[in-house]
């Protein structure tokens, strides 16, 4: 069996003037091992994901024992291509290495399981964008990955395609393979055993899960225009939003005490308002996690 | 990877980008043919100078079609060097699509004539001196595409002045008497010596320096996207 996966002092910078992105990365990962991916945007996740999956070389240090077979979904997938989806699909999994009937039928059990049988004969441009990026999960998993590397994989997802994505991570864990997952939106909350890699200013800290932190849920109730700015502020602060949803109940601003704690902040204008629920740290935490769920309609 | 490789081809053609070097080596054929009747081994050494900008274009669309996200999918599925080897292949292919259609179209169009004088070359000698310089230029032009590509240049001015200067570079510097003439592929020493004399040494010497040629442009080409992978 191959050895963890190794990113040995690994430097990296896109001009040959331009600043560093990445600062001697020095990390492993191994068979079975999902890391979640942690950090603000433009700090490097990115960067750090495609070196991983071997798009893109270090300008310095080296990456050791990488998986054969490698699966990477993009953050954005390329949809501005003349095929259809099962044309495409076919034709990845043959590049993939598949001969033709098992291409055809990795390709229909993957765009059954990921609702994508009715989008077979249509072309990848008419796609929207969350079908688009299920075509993406899609062509990372027609043949087992090794090591699978998934950038933002909830982006534009319907719920149901969401739940199943922590789905395929635990199939490739089991079959011994590593993953790799970036996050801003929080959904890696369904990864309790998941490492959490935190890159900031180039660098890479795996964070340590803390057994002496007390914490509390505080449900705030907002008014749906203000969503976006609460959330930003509350993770500004350190605290983790663990989800966002539409609630018709929250209307009524009355606190109700409850076990964990639970807050409801007065609406003040006629606008629906949207709970938050996010977790307050009773110590400020550093860690910024983002599990934040889409407010109705946000999701295709 | 050769799955990878019709992948695409099948781009090239479903997009239809195709269409416009194709068009325009047709017309400047058509019109280098309607001057009249030539035999076949002049006709043909013109005619592989024309199309060697014409399929360098046909290259850098190709390769410019997938989208780079696509590109790097590609490269995380079947490795750089096969990712790398598989476009330029396409493109060989390609040009040798086009390369069947230059060499077919003077006799549709009665743009070649057999020997007249009796030091005239036959017709299969004047054939296989065109064939000869047709896949002369095929590596060269291959390998100007691709160093002109989005991949490798960024930028679709820089790629369109890579292209120009490279077209007009190897007809200039391709001229007899020309200060470096190794600087351009054959192209032009290639046309002169189908049109005369064609000695087995000279037709040797003349493929190695456009394969010297075309492996130094693709090492420029694969030097520019070393940062990939």
């Amino acid at each position: 069996m191959l050895g963890p996966m190794r990113l040995e002092d690994v430097w990296l910078r896109y001009h040959r003037r331009g600043p560093w992105v990445l600062r001697g990365i020095d990390v492993r990962i191994g068979p079975g091992e999902v890391a979640v991916v942690l950090g603000r945007n433009g700090v490097g996740k990115s960067t750090l994901l495609q070196v991983a999956a071997g798009v893109l070389r270090p300008g310095r240090g080296r990456v050791t024992d990488r998986p054969a077979r490698v699966g990477w979904v993009p953050e954005r997938f390329p949809a501005d291509q003349p095929f259809t989806v099962a044309r495409y699909l076919t034709g990845m999994a043959r590049v993939a290495g598949l001969g033709r009937a098992a291409a055809d039928e990795a390709v229909t059990s993957w765009t059954d399981r990921l609702g994508l049988s009715a989008f077979r004969s249509v072309r990848l441009p008419e796609l929207s964008k969350g079908t688009a990026q299920k075509v993406g999960l899609a062509q990372a998993m027609l043949r087992p990955p090794g090591l699978l590397v998934l950038d933002e994989p909830w982006e534009g997802l319907d719920a149901a395609t969401r739940e199943l994505v922590p789905e395929l991570i635990a199939e490739v864990l089991a079959a011994d393979g590593s993953v790799l997952v970036s996050d801003h939106r929080g959904e890696t909350i369904q990864l309790p055993a998941a490492r959490r890699w935190l890159v900031a200013d180039g660098s890479l800290s795996e964070e340590t899960p803390s057994t002496d932190e007390t914490f509390a849920v505080v449900e705030v109730a907002v008014p749906a225009a203000r969503v976006a700015g609460t959330v930003a502020r509350l993770r500004a602060e350190g605290h983790q939003v663990l989800r966002v949803r539409s609630d018709a109940c929250a209307a009524a601003p009355e606190a109700r005490p409850a076990e964990p704690l639970r807050a409801a902040g007065a609406a003040r204008s006629a606008e629906p308002p949207i709970g938050v629920a996010g977790a307050l740290a009773a110590e400020q935490s550093e860690a910024v996690d983002a599990a934040v769920e889409p407010a109705a309609g946000e999701a295709r | 990877m050769s799955a990878l490789i019709r992948m695409r081809l099948a781009g090239l053609l479903r997009t239809g980008r195709a269409v416009a070097p194709l068009l325009a080596g047709l017309i400047t054929l058509g019109t280098l043919y309607g001057g009249g009747r030539a035999q076949p081994a002049e006709a043909y050494g013109v005619s592989a100078v024309v199309l060697f900008p014409v399929l360098a274009w046909q290259t850098k669309i190709l390769l410019d079609v997938e989208p780079d996200v696509q590109r790097r999918l590609a490269q995380v599925t079947v490795g750089v060097a096969r990712e790398r080897l598989a476009g330029l292949l396409a493109a060989g292919v390609a040009a040798l699509v086009t390369v069947a259609v230059a060499l077919l179209f003077p006799w549709l169009v009665g743009g070649v004539s057999g020997p007249v004088d009796p030091g005239d070359r036959s017709i299969p000698v004047g054939l296989a001196l065109g064939v000869w310089a047709h896949l002369l230029v095929v590596p060269a032009a291959v390998a100007l595409g691709a160093l002109a590509s989005r991949a490798s240049v960024g930028g679709a001015g820089y790629g369109v002045a890579v292209l120009a200067l490279g077209g007009v570079g190897a007809v200039v510097l391709g001229l007899t008497g020309s200060v470096a003439p190794w600087l351009a592929p054959p192209i032009m020493a290639a046309a002169r010596t189908t049109g005369g004399d064609a000695a087995a040494l000279t037709l040797l010497g003349l493929s190695g320096w456009a394969l010297a040629w075309s492996g130094a442009v693709v090492g420029g080409y694969l030097w520019r996207r070393r940062a990939e992978g």
